[in-house]
């Protein structure tokens, strides 16, 4: 797959590629117990976020199924959080979305900004059929957000593997490429910034 | 958590046993139609290749590790004919999860085989196997296996869509699942309605 052109700027972000500069930004939100809770890899301390690290920076593309793309959201050059596509299945076109936010910027919209950029360029640039993500059940969060982004709820997984040592509860969202809004970002703008 | 069960299973009319040699004739009177391949992996199959797949099967009699299959005929009694076949399939012995699936012969739908089948599958499993959870996965339009997943009581935990290719065309798939308390609740109702059952 043709890199994409990075870095993406939304209208208030910037989406690049992790840098080893990034440690003291991850560090301040990787490791707190509300990002602990839902995320698929634990990380418990400095060293394991450095290790965290070293794999995103990595994360640059996708040329082979099974590569993921990891970018850094940046808002005001300050890292508030990532999100990452993994192309999971090259045959049927299948992509799955990632997404970490430090909860001190949480509730502004800045993650559903950031992912709803992530899809343009999982449909438009790596021609993806279908993107899904998966989040646990209690994360109403994460449920809200993907529900507004237009995803639907394709499984409701219970007990069938364990998390962190207990019995899970996970949910799939999922949006096909001709479901997917662009134009949403066009309602959302500001009444004057549209064409009459 | 190792399974190597004592074979034959008996139910009311049914033997589920090891495949055999002598099996591939009868697989082959239902592997080879079009409407029993329509909803499966593979396509209808010939004879060469129905015994490879009879082969394959005789020695899938236990579990030990992940991806492990129990693959059993099963025989009708009163006239000792294979009208299909169940599987159980270790998918994580960590989480003790199973996975179970069935080809049956259409010829002999309407008749409840298939649910006394996959109920003493789903007994080994739960029972003996242990397992917490065991799913199911089928076609969103083969009717008669997602129906019979719900006659069993399993609950409907996925329906994806153009999630995967099949044959060339978009696949549409249903997930049910199962836990060990719920299959148990539903194994001591059945007995305690029995009349003159012990109460």
């Amino acid at each position: 797959m043709t890199s994409p052109i990075l870095p993406i700027h939304t209208d208030r972000l910037a989406l690049r590629t992790f840098e080893r500069g990034d440690i003291e930004g991850l560090n301040a939100y990787h490791t707190l117990p509300s990002v602990q809770r839902y995320v698929f890899s634990r990380t418990r301390d400095a060293a394991e976020v450095a290790e965290a690290l070293e794999i995103m920076r990595g994360h640059v593309s996708l040329q082979r199924p099974g590569d993921t793309l990891t970018l850094a959201m940046c808002r005001n050059r300050a890292l508030i959080g990532h999100v990452a596509l993994h192309w999971s299945d090259a045959t049927a076109g299948q992509g799955e979305v990632q997404f970490v936010i430090n909860p001190v910027h949480a509730g502004q919209g800045y993650m559903g900004e950031a992912l709803a950029a992530l899809f343009d360029l999982a449909f438009d640039h790596f021609r993806i059929h279908r993107l899904f993500a998966r989040c646990d059940g209690r994360n109403h969060n994460s449920i809200k957000l993907m529900q507004r982004l237009g995803m639907r709820l394709e499984a409701h997984y219970r007990e069938h593997a364990l998390f962190q040592g207990e019995w899970d509860e996970e949910l799939h969202f999922a949006i096909l490429d001709r479901e997917w809004q662009r134009s949403t970002k066009v309602r959302d703008l500001p009444m004057r910034h549209r064409v009459a | 958590m190792a399974l190597y069960p004592d074979y034959p299973i008996r139910t009311e009319r049914l033997t589920l046993r090891p495949f055999t040699r002598g099996d591939v004739d009868a697989v082959y009177a239902y592997r080879r139609r079009e409407d029993v391949a329509r909803y499966l992996f593979d396509v209808a199959l010939s004879r060469e290749e129905c015994a490879l797949a009879v082969q394959q099967r005789i020695g899938q009699v236990a579990l030990e590790g992940d991806g492990d299959k129990i693959i059993l005929a099963v025989e009708l009694d009163r006239n000792g004919s294979v009208i299909g076949e169940v599987s159980l399939i270790l998918r994580s012995a960590d989480a003790r999860q199973g996975e179970v699936g069935w080809i049956f012969d259409p010829e002999y739908q309407g008749q409840g085989y298939a649910t006394e089948a996959a109920a003493a599958l789903l007994d080994l499993g739960f029972g003996p196997g242990d397992l917490h959870r065991v799913s199911a996965r089928c076609d969103v339009r083969n009717d008669s296996s997602w129906r019979l997943m719900e006659r069993l009581g399993m609950r409907r935990e996925a329906h994806f869509r153009e999630h995967a290719l099949l044959k060339g065309a978009w696949n549409e798939e249903f997930i049910y699942a199962m836990l060990r308390r719920e299959w148990l609740g539903r194994r001591n109702a059945v007995s305690t309605a029995r009349p003159g059952g012990d109460q």
